[in-house]
């Protein structure tokens, strides 16, 4: 049902932002707001991708860290840094980056499918990659992040509950 | 041809409620007519509560419901007249009656196949066989109008208006044979005549039109005999009407020979949406009570419990100025309510006190409340920052009036809207008795079951967490606690048990207790089957008091009973009974005594999603711990600090607790308590007390509970966040599962 009604083909809109050296690109129906970078209440218990919770507008949603996520160095806050607020279905995370640039229109025959261009941790993440003329884009599936985080979350609480029980006899 | 799209009606959804509602209701009304047989008063309940069922069903085209409830009310009705007996067979077949109903309602709420009504109307009946189950026409027979007397109230009635010289005249009706509707039609009958006459009674009367015990035949007493022609003229309009007369009444009278037996008649939901419906639930009438102004329209639903309707249909009668002026006397009720003049039918009863309200509603005005609340601290920082400056002090000191103002009215607005979360335990009570009593069935034991408390009243959320671990705590009950006649003999106890369910408030909290006289749990048994199930090794149970040997039921994958029964049932224990109450901040507690019986009380918080809390600061962190789960505060920035076995312990009046410091408990290193602390915080964990090491009090709030999202939602020890005045959120801590 989506329109395709453009001459040329139909394109996405994503929000562009950097981690790192490279360029990042979400796909910006995921995304709902992006906010300067605040403070940020840590979550005792949780993994350390997990940077903790913040009040959004009377709504405590939790904030990742994508750096520590991916498994990047951790770098000094500054005030580029922002918190891109994602909204999966219905879910409400927010997601630290190093800086926004914009909000692009891709047309989809710029966009080419993942390659083995894309070696890192994130490259799970790929959709595929976006050729505009000044740079490439790596266009990430922000459901799959999130859902990988939950996993993930599990994952080392179970280990952290082990590792109580055990401390606790 | 509505079919269609009924399902997503909201008079469907509000249809599915009721009928959960009557039936829970009547489970509880039949368990207790098993006490008190013939109980008038129940009795009447439970035929409301099928009328109720068919009233509805009816409404909504839905035939085999119809069909259930009406051949259960007749049966019934002869119960109430006094008739028959309800013996336990009929209470059994109500109970089937019930069951069909549940899996009807499950049926029509899921969209999957519906059962059959077949069988069980063939039980039904064998319980009437004067009439066929069914909705027949056995118009007269309950009120012996099948002589040339009248019925001893409409008698009364033409005598009276006789006395006061008045006309009385008889209209007679005849319907086409077979016709649909005849109930309604005969509403209309006598509507469309009381609203040109007086009404003084009719053959069949009212109530038997409710039952569709219509005839083809219909006599309506009137006065003054001057508007029989009127009266005539009205009628005549309504559908299927084939012979309207008017007679002078004594005359009649003599005549009157009533072979109106009439022909038993199918009743047809109004499945096609045409004019009309049943005929659906009315109060009767009085001796001299007149169906004020009833009627039944093309359109809308049916006047349901309500005397005061004045319907208006396509059909009406012509003279339309005469209604309303016309003299009503026998109808004063009418008068007092009538609707205006082209009110539509409405189901007026439904529209007195209650509205019912989507729960996600009652939730955005729960989250909008604690908004609220918030910005009034906020306020109330910045009018104490403001006076605490010269030049600013007026303004402080006007807002900080302001801020106390609001905070009052935000106070009464989040108690209102707590309030209206707020529902009787009842909800889920009405179905124990009837649990109880097939589960006592089962396994072959005599059991009392008794109940108090029911109207206490808790949070929605908290009433659905329970309800599941109360069932749990009740089969254990029967299954477990209560012996078998002959053993309850043999220990020289009376051959029935009991059990009792109450509930009661206690400040701030509800407690749910379930009591019984039975066999009490065996420690012995309890501390075997622990070991021999790997939870715990024979050296430590032999180390463990009785009580802390009843914890162990809690622990997951244990159970006592040798080899699970179908009363029992497997997988679900008590360690999921113990895991629902904390869900919702409530705790659990086993007592038990061998040999007479077992206690199990729950206590459960009030409301939900605001609670009072300790701001407390930790690791440079403010975490807020619920005020209910702390019972002392300690300050033993000061000498009180020991160790024992290398753990930090303090003594608070002679007992020595293990000192936990809360910043590294929650870094995995509790015993590392940092010179910072001060304060200590006395918290119930499970049954034991320890003593939780901080750094400063910053002190008690109501706190607003906030989910975290789905990300955060399981981690061990956090309850949720809350946010602060400062508008930073804060961590809600369970320190249940801190340690």
């Amino acid at each position: 049902m989506a329109a395709e009604t453009q001459t040329g083909g139909s394109e996405r809109q994503i929000v562009v932002f950097s981690l790192g050296t490279e360029s990042y690109g979400v796909d910006i129906a995921s995304v709902r707001e992006i906010i300067v970078m605040q403070r940020i209440t840590p979550v005792p218990r949780t993994p350390e991708f997990v940077q903790g919770i913040i009040n959004l507008r009377g709504r405590v949603i939790p904030v990742l860290d994508l750096r520590k996520h991916f498994g990047f160095d951790v770098k000094p806050p500054d005030e580029d840094q922002r918190i891109v607020v994602t909204d999966v279905d219905g879910e409400i995370v927010g997601i630290i980056v190093d800086s926004v640039f914009s909000v692009m229109r891709v047309p989809d025959s710029a966009i080419e499918p993942p390659s083995p261009m894309v070696t890192g941790p994130e490259a799970q993440y790929l959709i595929g990659i976006a050729k505009t003329e000044d740079r490439l884009i790596i266009l990430l599936d922000i459901a799959k992040i999130i859902t990988d985080a939950e996993k993930r979350m599990l994952k080392e609480m179970d280990l952290a509950h082990a590792v109580l029980d055990e401390g606790d006899s | 041809m509505a079919a269609a799209s009924i399902e997503d009606s909201e008079e469907f959804r509000i249809f599915l409620d009721e009928l959960g509602e009557m039936v829970e209701l009547t489970e509880a009304n039949l368990v207790e007519l098993e006490k008190s047989p013939g109980d008038p008063g129940l009795i009447s309940e439970v035929f409301r509560a099928m009328h109720t069922i068919k009233g509805g069903a009816a409404t909504l085209g839905l035939e085999d419901g119809v069909k259930v409830t009406h051949a259960m009310e007749t049966v019934l009705d002869e119960v109430r007249s006094g008739s028959r007996h309800l013996d336990s067979s009929m209470v059994n077949l109500l109970f089937s009656v019930l069951d069909w109903l549940k899996l009807w309602r499950e049926a029509l709420s899921t969209g999957l196949s519906r059962p059959s009504p077949v069988s069980l109307l063939e039980a039904i009946g064998a319980f009437s066989p004067s009439k066929a189950a069914g909705p027949t026409g056995n118009s007269l027979s309950g009120t012996g109008g099948s002589e040339t007397r009248l019925p001893p109230p409409l008698e009364e009635a033409i005598e009276n208006a006789l006395a006061q010289g008045k006309t009385p005249a008889v209209l007679k009706v005849k319907f086409r044979r077979e016709a649909p509707f005849l109930s309604v039609r005969a509403f209309q009958v006598i509507t469309y005549a009381d609203e040109i006459a007086d009404v003084l009674g009719s053959i069949p009367s009212t109530e038997e039109i409710e039952r569709d015990a219509v005839g083809e035949e219909l006599s309506v007493y009137f006065t003054p005999a001057e508007k029989g022609e009127a009266v005539v003229r009205a009628v005549s309009s309504v559908t299927d009407v084939t012979l309207a007369s008017v007679e002078p009444v004594d005359q009649s009278r003599a005549q009157e020979v009533d072979e109106t037996s009439p022909a038993p008649e199918e009743l047809e939901p109004p499945a096609h949406g045409t004019a009309g419906e049943p005929p659906v639930q009315a109060e009767p009438t009085t001796a001299t009570g007149v169906p004020g102004g009833r009627s039944a329209g093309d359109s809308g639903s049916v006047a349901d419990g309500g005397r005061e309707f004045q319907g208006q249909s396509e059909e009406a009668p012509e003279d339309t100025g005469e209604r309303g002026t016309g003299n009503r006397g026998g109808s004063k009720q009418a008068e007092a309510v009538a609707p205006a003049q082209h009110a539509p039918l409405v189901r007026k009863t439904d529209l007195g006190k209650t509205v019912r309200v989507d729960v996600s509603l009652l939730d955005f005005l729960m989250d909008t409340v604690g908004e609220l609340v918030i910005q009034r601290t906020r306020l109330t920082q910045i009018a104490s920052k403001l006076q605490a400056a010269d030049e600013t002090a007026a303004t402080g000191q006007d807002i900080g009036t302001l801020a106390a103002h609001l905070q009052r009215i935000s106070q009464e607005l989040q108690e209102g809207i707590m309030r209206a979360r707020l529902l009787p335990l009842k909800n889920i009570f009405a179905k124990f008795p009837r649990l109880i009593r097939d589960l006592s069935v089962k396994c072959g034991k005599q059991i009392r079951f008794e109940m108090s408390g029911e109207d206490t009243e808790l949070d929605r959320t908290v009433i659905e967490a329970i309800d599941d671990p109360l069932i749990h705590i009740l089969r254990n009950a029967v299954d477990h606690g209560i012996e078998t006649p002959e053993e309850r003999r043999r220990k020289g106890k009376p051959p029935g048990g009991v059990i009792r369910l109450s509930a009661w408030h206690q400040e701030n909290h509800v407690l749910i207790q379930v009591e019984d006289d039975g066999a009490g749990v065996d420690v012995e048994k309890v501390k075997e089957s622990a070991v021999k199930k790997g939870l715990l090794s024979s050296e430590d149970v032999s180390k463990i008091d009785e009580k802390q040997a009843l914890e162990l039921i809690f622990l997951p994958g244990f159970s006592t009973a040798e080899k699970p029964t179908e009363v029992s049932g497997r997988g679900v224990g008590m360690d999921v009974v113990r895991e629902n109450l904390e869900r919702v901040n409530g705790t659990v507690e086993v007592r038990t005594r061998r040999g007479q019986g077992t206690t199990v009380t729950m206590r459960l918080p009030l409301t939900l999603a605001i609670m009072r809390a300790l701001l407390v600061l930790a690791g440079g962190w403010i975490y807020a711990v619920p005020t209910s789960s702390v019972e002392e505060v300690v300050d033993f920035s000061g000498d009180d600090l020991q160790t024992i076995q290398g753990k930090p312990t303090i003594v608070v009046r002679g007992k020595v607790f293990p000192l936990i410091s809360l910043q590294g408990v929650l870094e995995g290193a509790m015993w590392n308590v940092g010179k910072s602390c001060q304060y200590a915080l006395l918290t119930r964990n499970g049954k034991s007390l320890m003593a939780l090491a901080v750094d400063d009090l910053l002190g008690e709030e109501e706190i607003v509970v906030k989910e975290m999202g789905r990300l955060l939602s399981r981690v061990r020890g956090v309850a949720g966040a809350t946010i602060l005045a400062d508008g930073d959120p804060a961590v809600i801590l369970d320190v249940n599962y801190l340690v």
